[in-house]
């Protein structure tokens, strides 16, 4: 079992489901958890040389720079703008699960001929 | 049958390939940065925990959270900014996280400034943007090792404006690189082919091979030589301790290779043997050394099919026009005419030995090889 693909997986949909659940309503609590999942994701991708990685931190990093400012506005009041920028985020974190999902497949090829 | 075929081909796409040098050096640098992950990921989950924990006790004061968990952790502790941080819940909550935070914050910020100011990370970052600059290199010299010699030939190429690449191995010779403002330097062993590949030999215009030992100097050669292997393409020159090595890596791929006593030997000899001449004799050894900056020799061979041939050296007349002086003709059989006038012919296979400025020779090789037909036409 590999526990570091199943802790960046869960990273990834953790942030990508709890962006949608703020986006449909939105929630201080959730806009928090949301930028700490998606934080600790783009972390775990640091220092990862595949190609596939490096395009999952790209993304997870846009995403991080969308939601951050939105933890901010949300909590200064402009909470419009904030739910706009996590819809933003949200199309980041859409591509960082494909990515995620290409890599398991290219990968399961590769163990099968090894 | 079809997922078996594409199968094969996402096989055959991610079978393994030799990985080129400025891989292996990003692969190093991504390896150095992984480091950063564990402190990075531990100061995270405690600004996360905090931030959660205050916002739960203040009633959900996010930037409040946020700074009391940062004074907290980074030891600052400017006082209890978040409303139910003075409660009994909330100091029990403040210490538990002020034992687990600074104790993360501190290592973490240890781990993080020893990556970065660490001196591999640096030197890789320098290694990776040189290999880069070198992939955009093109009709350059590669010069296998680097001693006294080679800092010399590297002096003269410099004057010239031609590109070079060292590729060392010791360690030690890495000063002098730098001391001597070598712009493009490989630190690796010259006679693996990725190495050479990195260096550029595809697109290189020769190689100098001065490694100290034969054996050394003949793995370098075979290695360059099986990636171009022709001699006509590619120039190798080598250094050799004596007339039987020499012979054998010229043998072995090798365009020249030279013995540096006998060379200097020959040269003093020379001067011996022409003592009433010194100065010609002299003049004659710098032009051909490159180290006459005003004057030097070309040699233009005439082509078959050159609008040049059967024309009479008065009738081009190169010096009126282009500025440069036939001195000699070397026929093809390898002899070479000196007694030369305006009446001498230009044939076919001929080498045309040109004297001049090195601006105007290289007008001339110009000249004649892309407006030859139009200069004839204006000559004669």
């Amino acid at each position: 079992m590999r526990y570091k693909k199943i802790l960046t997986d869960f990273f990834i949909l953790m942030s990508l489901t709890t962006n949608i659940s703020f986006i449909v309503s939105p929630s201080g609590y959730e806009l928090v958890i949301t930028v700490a999942m998606n934080l600790a994701a783009t972390i775990l991708k640091i220092g990862e040389g595949k190609v596939l990685s490096t395009e999952m931190l790209a993304s997870s990093l846009v995403a991080d720079l969308h939601l951050i400012p939105a933890l901010f506005l949300f909590y200064l009041g402009d909470q419009v703008e904030a739910v706009g920028l996590a819809q933003g985020a949200l199309a980041a974190n859409v591509i960082s699960v494909v990515i995620s999902i290409i890599e398991t497949v290219l990968s399961a090829f590769t163990e099968e001929e090894e | 049958m079809p997922r078996v075929r594409l199968k094969k081909r996402i096989r055959k796409r991610l079978k393994k390939r030799e990985p080129k040098l400025i891989e292996i050096y990003e692969r190093k640098f991504i390896e150095t940065l992984k480091e950063l992950r564990i402190p990075l990921l531990m100061l995270h989950t405690a600004i996360t925990i905090g931030t959660l924990g205050y916002m739960l006790l203040s009633g959900g004061d996010f930037i409040n959270s946020f700074y009391m968990t940062i004074i907290t952790i980074g030891t600052i502790g400017f006082g209890e900014v978040v409303t139910g941080s003075e409660t009994p819940y909330g100091r029990i909550f403040s210490s538990f996280l002020a034992l687990a935070g600074i104790g993360i914050f501190t290592t973490s910020v240890t781990v993080i400034v020893r990556v970065f100011f660490k001196e591999d990370i640096i030197a890789l970052y320098r290694a990776i943007k040189m290999l880069r600059e070198i992939e955009e290199l093109e009709g350059h010299y590669l010069i296998c090792g680097y001693d006294k010699t080679s800092a010399w030939l590297a002096k003269t190429l410099k004057k010239r404006k031609i590109e070079f690449v060292v590729i060392e191995e010791k360690p030690e010779a890495l000063k002098y690189l730098q001391e001597h403002n070598i712009k493009y330097f490989i630190a690796e062993e010259p006679h693996k082919r990725s190495v050479l590949i990195s260096a550029g030999i595809k697109r290189a215009r020769g190689m100098v091979v001065n490694l100290g030992e034969d054996a050394r100097n003949i793995a370098v050669i075979v290695t360059a030589r099986l990636v171009r292997p022709s001699k006509e393409d590619f120039y190798i020159y080598s250094f050799a301790s004596g007339d039987g090595s020499a012979q054998k890596m010229e043998e072995l791929g090798a365009n020249k290779a030279l013995v540096p006593n006998k060379l200097l030997a020959t040269r003093l000899s020379a001067y011996i043997f022409h003592t009433s001449s010194a100065f010609i004799s002299d003049l004659f050894d710098r032009i051909a050394f490159g180290e006459e900056a005003d004057i030097d020799i070309l040699e233009f061979r005439i082509e078959p099919g050159s609008p040049l041939i059967g024309k009479r050296l008065r009738d081009i007349d190169l010096r009126k026009s282009l500025k440069v002086t036939v001195i000699a003709i070397r026929k093809p059989d390898g002899y070479l005419d000196v007694t030369i006038s305006g009446e001498s012919t230009v044939e076919e296979g001929d080498t045309l030995i040109l004297f001049g400025h090195p601006k105007n020779l290289r007008n001339a090789q110009k000249v004649l090889l892309e407006r030859a037909v139009s200069l004839i036409g204006g000559g004669g």
